[in-house]
């Protein structure tokens, strides 16, 4: 019960941020939401299916360029066919690259992905002239529902139909996926997780299933990177590479990969706590590598595993 | 209707200061006396990281030398540092310079593509942005012609026009050149500058091979074979970073500047680590827009250099003097704003007085040219031993002013230098 | 054309000599750790800094200059402590979990080592002066070849057939291929694999930094070194067969020289090229060239 009050309540302080908060910190809130559709999608490969991407930041930047070419090359504004097509892509690449990694699981998985992940980013980087080098391409405007919003100043148009526009691709993306997991398929997919053996043998096809997760996961990281790509107004490189996918995974971890909102947990706690270290110790890095260890010591069920622990802990001690 | 529903809520909400988009922060009377805040942005980590140090050296001199002289019009100036990285990080922390920590200014800025994000941004939040190194070129072309509030570096690409000017005139004779540079816009917009420039003066130079390694390779020994083979008179040389010491003293290892001239663009950004050992004579070394030793040097640098050595243990590299510069024309801004107005400037006044203004910097007079383009001097010159250090230096220094060098506003690059009257010697 | 072969041969050896040091680092911990250690490239350039430091006062202390390997191996074989320190102190924690976490461990460590590297040396690069050129060149059919790369070419072949012995003539060795594979057997043997983990590990690391020390002469060191050369020692295991010594040998050898060939036939590809075999081998062929099977 408490859960849903909870999520109620982060919901409607959400819809509320940016009548409230300062413009800065609603700000914030546009990479917030972008990676909590990415890591909606990681999150069903990595705590439902049980495999890590490493090379996730490849659909990110797959989605952040499609919707930098379709309006700075092609002259496509609307918002909602850069998702489409973003999407689309991704499920274009991923279907392939895909096939190719779910052969293996664990590490193996793992390095496959980064393989190709460094493959995009050293493409990127190498076609200078396809896609603007180390320099990048402009994510121009896009236009939300049809309105194109182009006389708006920047940050009133991000902090004001953009916010909620991400926000309500956030709230579909959370219904859509709540609906896979909770379905047969999500079922079958905890089960090849749990025992690909015994999935088998109930003829659930292990590397379909595994299949059709990542290319699930790979559309949501393409539209998360969709989103991420207007406040920025420029889609570079640096976005496909490989410590990219490290902080995505990180994102998942300290929020908790067990739980379903425990990455968007991680999302928001990731960024907020960045904003803050970065601008009172200049050596982040250090501060945030000492973060990830503990987790990964201390708490591997991420902030949502020490929160359940304590609902745990509440009620044995009611009792 | 929309947006009176949001101001009556934005009244509703609790006491807490709630910023509203266009302001420009509280007036300017009300915090008369109180420290001026200005913005700084850096490289911390990564290859330009010493660059961003040295910017950040130059502007913390600054602000010592201002603060002890009493400040800007009577006002301390604060500084609060936030780190450059990725465009979409850099972006992050530029808003959050401007909304949240509320400065008048914000300087720095050094890689491109960091900084042709920043650029509209700068513009949006309507306050006044000098970029250190930055330009907002994509290539070699200009992607915002009539910029308010942003303030750009010199275009990228003058140093190798420069370079390809003493080419001509110190290595006369040449017929063939092999090129390497970083794979990124910088190495490549270099290269062809160079050899457009180079064409002009020496018509039938060949350009035999270009070689584009990742930036931040710490191994070029598979390059330098591949340099050797090609056999070329001359090798020109885009690095800037700590990669520009190792090919340098690798290339002298197998003997290659014994057959072959070299031309390092950029190689005096990291200055003191081109040790004699490994470094020859005769080479022609750029500095970019200061060069420490300069005979011809001013008081201010002289001091400058003497107490940078003494705080940092190294001699300061030409990113000090961009980070100087802008410091120091925005103080003189405000100055000359304020002398019009009788009272501390708002940001506006501010950025239009910073059009064509000329100040004293380090390396010597330097102006916001009328489109905000830096205009300042370019320092090579061909490298000796003969001086009291262990890292080479140049002798004759020629200085080049971006006057002659850089392309005038409104032009397109190939198309200036392919108008030049050259008179081949 | 003899010029040619044998600039492109010797360049893509040398490079391949310290790309060996560092994989070689990563496939012993992998083969008895099953831990992919991401952090092996900070190793590596905390190897360099190291040696860049000893040398230094190796100089100012008077050493002569053309002993200063001794005193260069010795720190980056010192600077291997820290793999002790890691081992100890962050990845004993977590043997009993999914190999994810021991990744994403390192993964940690490599951020905190990065910020580290720059508190402690700060962020100009660093280098050792002219210690590069004591040596000399020696003209190999009509190319000149910096005598250190000869030492440095020698030095790796050397530790390769150390560890060689190592794993396969000594009792550490019999021990260590045991705990290999089979951890459990090897515990109800009598095998401390407490001890067996951290000697591992430490060694892996050492064979970082030492390779890190060995390349400084030659190079600088800059603080993003490792996240750079993780990428290609990442290629390297990956083309050899991960946990295997003989793949960490021949894939380094090849990723060397075929970028090599890639900088002087058509410079374009260069590291494009190793990621498109990299996806081959691992399509065709994934667990490498002398990986064990394991799906």
């Amino acid at each position: 019960m408490s859960g849903r009050l909870v999520l109620a309540a982060a919901l409607g302080a959400i819809v509320l941020a940016p009548l409230a908060a300062s413009t800065y910190h609603v700000l914030l809130m546009l990479p917030f939401m972008a990676y909590a559709v990415a890591l909606l999608g990681l999150n069903l490969l990595f705590g439902y299916t049980g495999l890590v991407s490493f090379g996730h930041a490849l659909f990110l930047g797959i989605g952040a360029y499609t919707g930098a070419v379709l309006t700075s090359v092609c002259g496509v504004r609307s918002m909602e066919v850069i998702l489409v097509a973003a999407g689309a892509l991704g499920a274009l690449v991923a279907a392939p690259v895909g096939a190719l990694c779910v052969r293996y699981v664990k590490i193996y998985f793992g390095m496959l992905t980064l393989a190709f992940g460094m493959v995009f980013y050293t493409f990127v980087l190498k076609f200078y002239r396809l896609t603007g080098g180390d320099e990048g391409m402009p994510f121009l405007r896009p236009a939300l529902l049809g309105w194109s919003l182009e006389r708006m100043p920047k940050t009133d148009y991000l902090v004001g139909p953009y916010y909620y526009y991400s926000l309500a691709v956030l709230v579909l993306a959370t219904l859509a996926m709540w609906r896979v997991v909770g379905s047969p398929f999500g079922l079958c997919l905890k089960t090849v997780r749990d025992n690909p053996t015994k999935a088998e043998t109930l003829g659930i096809g292990v590397a379909r299933y595994r299949w059709y997760a990542f290319v699930i996961s790979a559309v949501y990281a393409a539209v998360g990177g969709a989103l991420l790509g207007p406040p920025t107004g420029n889609v570079d490189p640096t976005l496909a590479y490989w410590t990219q996918s490290g902080n995505i995974v990180f994102m998942t971890l300290l929020g908790g990969f067990a739980s379903f909102f425990g990455p968007i947990l991680g999302a928001f706690v990731f960024i907020y706590l960045q904003d803050w270290v970065m601008s009172v110790v200049p050596f982040w890095r250090l501060v945030f590598g000492a973060i990830l260890a503990s987790i990964v010591i201390v708490a591997p069920g991420g902030l949502a595993g020490l929160w359940e622990r304590r609902a745990v802990e509440r009620e044995a001690s009611r009792a | 209707m929309r947006t009176t529903r949001r101001s009556f809520l934005r009244l509703a909400s609790t006491g807490a200061a709630v910023a509203t988009v266009r302001l420009d922060g509280p007036p300017a009377r009300a915090q008369a006396g109180g420290p001026v805040k200005v913005g700084v942005l850096t490289i911390r980590a990564g290859i330009a990281a010493p660059v961003g140090a040295a910017g950040l050296r130059g502007t913390e001199w600054w602000v010592d030398r201002v603060n002890r002289a009493g400040g800007i019009l009577g006002r301390t100036v604060q500084l609060v540092v936030e780190e450059e990285s990725n465009p979409k990080d850099t972006v992050e922390r530029y808003r959050k310079l401007v909304l949240q920590d509320k400065v008048q200014a914000v300087l720095g800025g050094i890689s491109t593509g960091v900084t042709l994000a920043l650029g509209p941004v700068a513009e949006d939040l309507a306050t006044p942005w000098l970029s250190w190194d930055g330009t907002t070129q994509k290539g070699v072309e200009e992607t915002m012609p009539h910029p308010t509030w942003a303030f750009k570096s010199v275009d990228n690409e003058v140093e190798a026009i420069v370079a390809g000017m003493l080419t001509a005139k110190y290595f006369k004779g040449i017929k063939t050149v092999a090129g390497i540079g970083n794979d990124y816009s910088y190495g490549h917009d270099c290269w062809e500058s160079y050899k457009a420039v180079l064409k002009k003066y020496a018509p039938d130079v060949r350009f035999v091979l270009e070689l584009f390694p990742k930036l931040g390779v710490t191994d070029f020994t598979s390059h330098i074979a591949a340099i050797q083979q090609s056999k070329a008179d001359l090798l020109m040389c885009s690095f800037w970073s700590g990669d520009a010491t190792i090919i340098m003293k690798q290339a002298t290892a197998v003997g290659l500047f014994k057959t072959m001239k070299g031309v390092f663009t950029t190689a005096g950004g990291v200055h003191d680590s081109l040790k004699k050992e490994f470094t020859p004579e005769g080479l022609l070394l750029g500095y970019n827009t200061m060069y420490f030793d300069d005979p011809k040097g001013s008081a201010l640098l002289k001091q400058f250099v003497r107490e940078y050595k003494a705080r940092h243990g190294e001699y300061p590299p030409y990113e000090c003097d961009h980070a100087y510069f802008c410091a120091e024309s925005y103080k003189a801004a405000v100055e000359k704003a304020a002398a019009q107005s009788g009272k501390w400037p708002e940001k506006a006044a501010v950025a239009r007085a910073l059009e064509g203004i000329e100040v004293e910097s380090l390396s010597g007079r330097r102006s916001w040219r009328e489109d905000h383009v830096q205009m300042c001097a370019f320092y090579q010159g061909i490298t000796t031993h003969r001086n009291p250090y262990d890292f080479a230096t140049i002798s004759p220094v020629e200085v080049v002013s971006t006057k002659v060098a850089m392309k005038p506003a409104g032009t397109k690059l190939f198309d200036w230098i392919n108008s030049w009257k050259v008179s081949r010697g | 054309m003899i010029q040619q072969v044998v600039g492109v041969v010797m360049s893509g050896v040398f490079h391949a000599s310290i790309l060996f040091l560092v994989s070689a680092g990563l496939q012993v911990v992998f083969g008895v750790q099953k831990i992919f250690n991401l952090a092996c490239g900070s190793f590596y350039a905390l190897g360099a800094y190291v040696g860049v430091s000893a040398v230094g006062w190796y100089a100012a202390a008077g050493g002569p200059p053309a002993l200063f390997i001794v005193p260069l191996a010795v720190a980056g074989l010192a600077a291997g402590g820290v793999g002790l320190v890691v081992e100890r102190g962050l990845l004993r924690f977590v043997y009993d979990r999914d190999e994810t976490f021991q990744l994403l461990l390192t993964f940690a460590v490599v951020l905190m080592m990065e910020d580290a590297i720059r508190m402690t040396w700060g962020t100009s690069p660093r280098s050792t002066s002219g210690l590069y050129l004591v040596y000399g060149g020696v003209s190999v059919l009509g190319t000149t070849v910096p005598v250190y790369n000869l030492i440095v070419i020698g030095a790796s072949l050397a530790i390769a057939l150390v560890i060689g012995w190592l794993l396969t003539r000594t009792a550490f060795g019999r021990i260590i291929r045991a705990t290999a594979d089979n951890r459990e057997m090897a515990e109800a043997l009598g095998v401390d694999v407490r001890r067996v983990f951290a000697g591992v590990f430490t060694l892996g690391t050492a064979l970082g930094t030492l390779g890190g020390a060995l390349v400084i002469p030659a190079t600088a060191a800059m603080s993003e070194m490792g996240i750079e050369l993780i990428v290609e020692a990442f290629a390297v295991v990956v083309i050899g067969g991960l946990g295997s010594m003989r793949g960490a040998f021949v894939g380094a050898l090849s990723v060397g020289i075929l970028r090599a060939i890639a900088i002087s036939v058509y410079p374009k590809l260069e590291m494009l090229l190793i990621y498109l075999i990299v996806i081959a081998v691992l399509v065709l062929r994934p667990r490498g060239l002398f990986g064990e099977a394991r799906a």
